[in-house]
């Protein structure tokens, strides 16, 4: 079994957890299903590790693997590549997911039919990470996608039954343009592979002309609506807000972010897409702000949090598209990569801690509620956590969405500062740094003591009455990781950078000096800015702004009228720019 | 080229069900729709090279381009699935809501806590 | 009868959409270009040879592409195990295992009893396994005729519907029990990833054909692929459709 066996690993282990979940659920009945369900879950998210730090070695010498899958010849198979940005991804699922299951066994929807669908979740985020044939990511998002509707549906809420149909219809609407933008792309180069469409594009006049910059504007829309930017945004919150709590960590730490870097391996090659991913960096920077501003507004915890994924999405975005629009080989798109997967990985974390922190608080407290729910700190003291650990790792996660030194997310903020360097998009970053301190003072307020004695006590026998150990692992294991990757910041963003440079560059240069002044300086400002700002919205007019942002219509047909317009928008402005 | 124009009305009578129409039903219907007139435009597409079926028999020359065809056995398969999954959770919707009208379903469910 | 009024800003809102839509539409439908003929050249020579198979769509998806067909095999395991969920409305019927409906003989009568006429009985119940065969037939030969594993898949699966609908109560058949069926279809799937893995301890790689090699033609690794989709997809699709006329609990 030589190393192009191996890259396979990632996707198939998971796939054969699966297999056997499914198999204990068809074949045996409680204890033997729950045993094979644990072996299955071990197979597939515990044996990847292994071969992931098999494979990093020859990763960071900037080995590429890249073959036909079955070995055929003539160009019409399936090629698949596995280098650095593969890894990094494959290295975010599976984290992310590993903690997510954990998580589960103690709240959350349990079984063997839930384990085998997340795995096979799992396993497409592997797959979308290598292909590099349209079709095949064609294939592979339909998997991923269908994967989480159903997984959004499992928390039986009625009204996650509404955000799981709503985002099916604008998901596979999208994937039926994408179809139509393959169309184009093939008849044009009669290839479906990266390398075959770039170099058909190339020998045809003016690369490809009108029908070639449609076709991969589609393409990008379609992939841009699964990673919600501006304005195609709208199915997120809903989904985000009623799935289980385990899989709202997963949707917004990983499965927005996939799409994004699978699209980047179309996006380098061919010519075109420099410009795509210039006006999505726009979009991107837009986002952070406006995402900000209506998560401010929010008053349901989960909903908040999934508008702050929305923003921080934003952030990642803008710097992707910044490094897509200078190519990958230049130094500075490099920096620009390093610091968007950064963050990317950095926000995976938090804001996965933050959700399953934030569900074990409100299930417990049986309120999700901003305004109404306090001294959530006594609820859990009572639920049974004689150490606050919930609270713990709830403030590793909000000080690190706040980007406060010494955690991940100032490392990352810094990074993404330091690659925009004083360009328009890093005072939209920095106004948005803003909203986010002031919305998380706020969402912290659920754990000050309460004012009144008299709260009414949750309904016996309607919330779990104590909290589950796995629980209390997951969320220890996730605030290990963030504090642990901002102490070691700058050895772990040498290391992305040459992950991501695949031996092209020369990457063994010093990183610049995380803790400067500078940025202890800006962190300070934005802290300030941030108490000020919630100390505004907090008093009579400001809440009667933030109750109209949050009453916003919103209906379903605007779902798919951002669609349209993003994918038209993108359009003309690949027209104008060729 | 009429048959090209037959398809971009199929497919925009598709689209327009999707976002006009308030039946949840209706709207899957229409996605159905939507997923066909896609279909039928790549073998369309494809069968314009050729003449014959790309069964190689003997002496068989001239098959139509078979990639389209193997391509849309696989946007067919996904569509009936994700068809099938949009119509389980139209009914749960119904049996929560006794409706299946979208703007009824979105009132009645965003006014109450969750 | 009632009216109902549409406000103008949702008329806006849709004659936007449609004309955005139609607006970027028009250069793809509308392309000038003519359709490659690379692909095609390819496979009109090589195709045979290389995969043994005579139908070359077959030899595409089960062949050169096979990694597509997996994946979209994934997708309607997802998509089954997803319905029947939800439709069997329990939060908890993810966690069940699949048990015995024997007591669910009543809801069937009550659900299906209402307007059965001798009919059905007849006409569905004696078509059943007329279907059942044409499917196997489908599965079968999709390597030389117009067929393969979905499409004698799904056949399959509206066999398993017919006898459903046409059977009384006490001359069911084992087939159209949910246990059955969830077992077929999870073997199916285990065997397909077996299948899969088989290429790679003789050398050829994740999804190669471990045929390759030897002297026996090719052909038998897809006619075998064909029969485990076939028989999984019948087994999924089956169970949905048993699931959706009520039977499972």
């Amino acid at each position: 079994m030589n190393l192009s066996d191996i890259i396979f690993a990632p996707v198939f282990l998971p796939l054969l957890g699966s297999v056997l979940a499914f198999l204990g659920k068809a074949f045996f009945k409680d204890h033997g299903a729950k045993l094979i369900e644990y072996s299955a879950v071990l197979i597939g998210l515990g044996l990847p590790w292994i071969v992931l730090f098999y494979l990093l070695p020859s990763m960071l010498s900037g080995t590429v693997i890249q073959l036909v899958i079955g070995n055929w010849l003539g160009g019409v198979g399936v090629i698949y590549r596995f280098d650095g940005l593969a890894w990094l991804v494959d290295f975010l699922g599976f984290s992310i997911a590993g903690a997510a299951w954990i998580y589960t066994l103690g709240a959350g929807p349990k079984g063997p039919g839930f384990s085998a669908v997340f795995l096979i979740q799992t396993a497409a985020l592997a797959a979308t990470a290598m292909t590099v044939d349209l079709f095949n990511l064609f294939v592979c998002l339909e998997v991923l996608g269908i994967a989480s509707y159903v997984l959004i549906a499992s928390s039986e809420k009625p009204g996650a039954f509404l955000a799981s149909f709503s985002y099916l219809m604008v998901s596979a609407t999208a994937m039926v343009f994408f179809l139509v933008g393959l169309l184009g792309l093939y008849r044009l180069t009669g290839s479906l592979s990266y390398e075959g469409i770039a170099s058909g594009l190339k020998i045809l006049p003016r690369g490809g002309g009108l029908t070639a910059n449609v076709s991969l504007s589609l393409i990008a829309a379609a992939v841009a609506m699964r990673v919600a930017v501006m304005p195609l945004y709208g199915w997120l919150p809903d989904a985000h807000a009623l799935a289980p709590h385990a899989i709202s960590a997963v949707l917004s730490g990983v499965l927005i972010k996939t799409p994004l870097f699978a699209l980047t391996r179309i996006l380098i090659i061919i010519p075109e897409g420099i410009e795509i991913g210039r006006l999505m960096g726009y979009a991107g920077a837009a986002t952070a702000l406006v995402g900000v501003i209506i998560a401010l507004a929010q008053k349901d915890t989960k909903r908040l949090l999934a508008y702050h994924s929305i923003s921080q999405i934003g952030y990642i975005v803008s710097a992707w598209g910044a490094a897509v629009a200078a190519g990958l080989s230049t130094p500075i798109g490099l920096t620009l990569m390093t610091a968007s997967f950064l963050h990317a990985m950095y926000h995976a974390l938090f804001k996965g801690l933050l959700f399953l922190t934030i569900g074990t608080t409100t299930d417990l407290a049986g309120e999700r509620d901003v305004y109404k729910l306090r001294g959530a700190a006594t609820i859990l003291y009572r639920g049974g956590e004689k150490f606050p650990v919930t609270l713990f790792c709830f403030l590793v996660g909000a000080l690190a969405i706040m980007a406060i030194p010494p955690l991940n997310g100032y490392a990352s903020k810094a990074a993404l500062s330091y690659a925009f360097k004083d360009s328009w998009q890093a005072s939209f970053l920095f106004a948005a740094g803003i909203g986010t301190t002031a919305s998380f003072i706020k969402l912290s307020r659920i754990y000050w003591p309460q004012r009144k004695i008299d709260q009414a006590a949750p309904e016996a026998g309607t919330v779990p009455d104590k909290v589950h150990i796995s629980i209390q692992i997951s969320q220890i294991f996730l605030a290990i990781m963030c504090i642990a990757s901002g102490i070691f910041a700058s050895r772990i963003s040498l290391i992305v950078k040459k992950l991501l440079s695949t031996g092209i560059i020369d990457t063994n240069r010093v990183p610049p000096n995380l803790f400067s002044i500078q940025n202890l300086e800006k962190t300070a400002i934005t802290v300030t800015a941030g108490i000020v700002l919630f100390l505004i919205v907090s008093t009579r007019p400001g809440k009667k702004i933030l109750s109209l942002i949050r009453n916003r219509p919103r209906n379903f047909q605007g779902l798919f009228l951002s669609f349209s317009l993003g994918m038209f928008g993108l359009a003309l402005w690949m027209i104008y720019k060729s | 080229m009429i048959e090209r124009i037959l398809l971009i009305i199929l497919f925009l009578i598709g689209f327009y069900g999707i976002i006009a129409k308030k039946n949840i039903i209706k709207k899957i219907f229409a996605l159905s729709i939507l997923n066909s007139s896609v279909v039928i435009l790549f073998i369309l597409e494809g069968s314009k090279i050729g003449t014959n079926a790309p069964i190689m028999e003997e002496g068989v020359k001239n098959v139509v381009d078979p990639i389209p065809q193997a391509l849309m056995l696989t946007a067919i398969v996904i569509g009936v699935c994700i068809t099938a999954l949009a119509l389980a959770i139209a009914f749960r919707l119904y049996r929560y809501t006794h409706t299946f009208d979208i703007d009824e379903i979105h009132r009645k469910l965003h006014d109450e806590p969750f | 009868m009632k009216k109902k009024k549409y406000s103008i800003f949702f008329i806006f809102q849709i004659v936007l959409s449609l004309t955005a839509v139609l607006a970027v539409l028009l250069p793809v439908f509308f392309s000038r270009v003519s359709w490659p003929d690379l692909a095609r050249n390819y496979l009109e020579y090589n195709g045979l040879k290389e995969s043994g198979a005579r139908n070359l769509v077959s030899s595409i998806y089960l062949g050169y592409r096979a990694f597509d067909t997996l994946g979209e095999t994934i997708v309607l395991l997802v998509a089954v195990s997803g319905t029947i969920s939800i439709i069997s409305h329990s939060g908890l019927s993810l966690a069940k295992g699949f048990g015995e409906e024997k007591s669910k003989k009543q809801t069937y009568n009550s659900i299906s009893g209402f307007n059965r006429t001798e009919l059905l009985d007849v006409v569905t119940g004696k078509l059943g396994p007329i279907v059942l065969i044409f499917g196997l037939y489908l599965m079968l030969f999709g390597h030389l005729s117009p067929g393969g594993g979905f499409q004698g898949g799904v056949v399959v699966a509206s066999g398993i519907v017919f006898m459903a609908l046409g059977s009384k109560t006490d001359s069911s058949t084992w087939l159209q029990e949910a246990g059955v069926l969830a077992k077929i279809e999870a073997t199916g799937f285990l065997f397909l990833i077996l299948a899969s893995l088989s290429g790679i301890p003789g050398g050829f790689g994740f999804f190669g054909n471990p045929l390759s090699g030897t002297e026996a033609s090719p052909v038998i690794y897809i006619i075998i692929l064909n029969t485990i989709i076939g028989l999984k997809v019948g087994a999924g699709i089956g169970f949905m459709c048993i699931a959706m006329l009520g039977k499972v609990e």
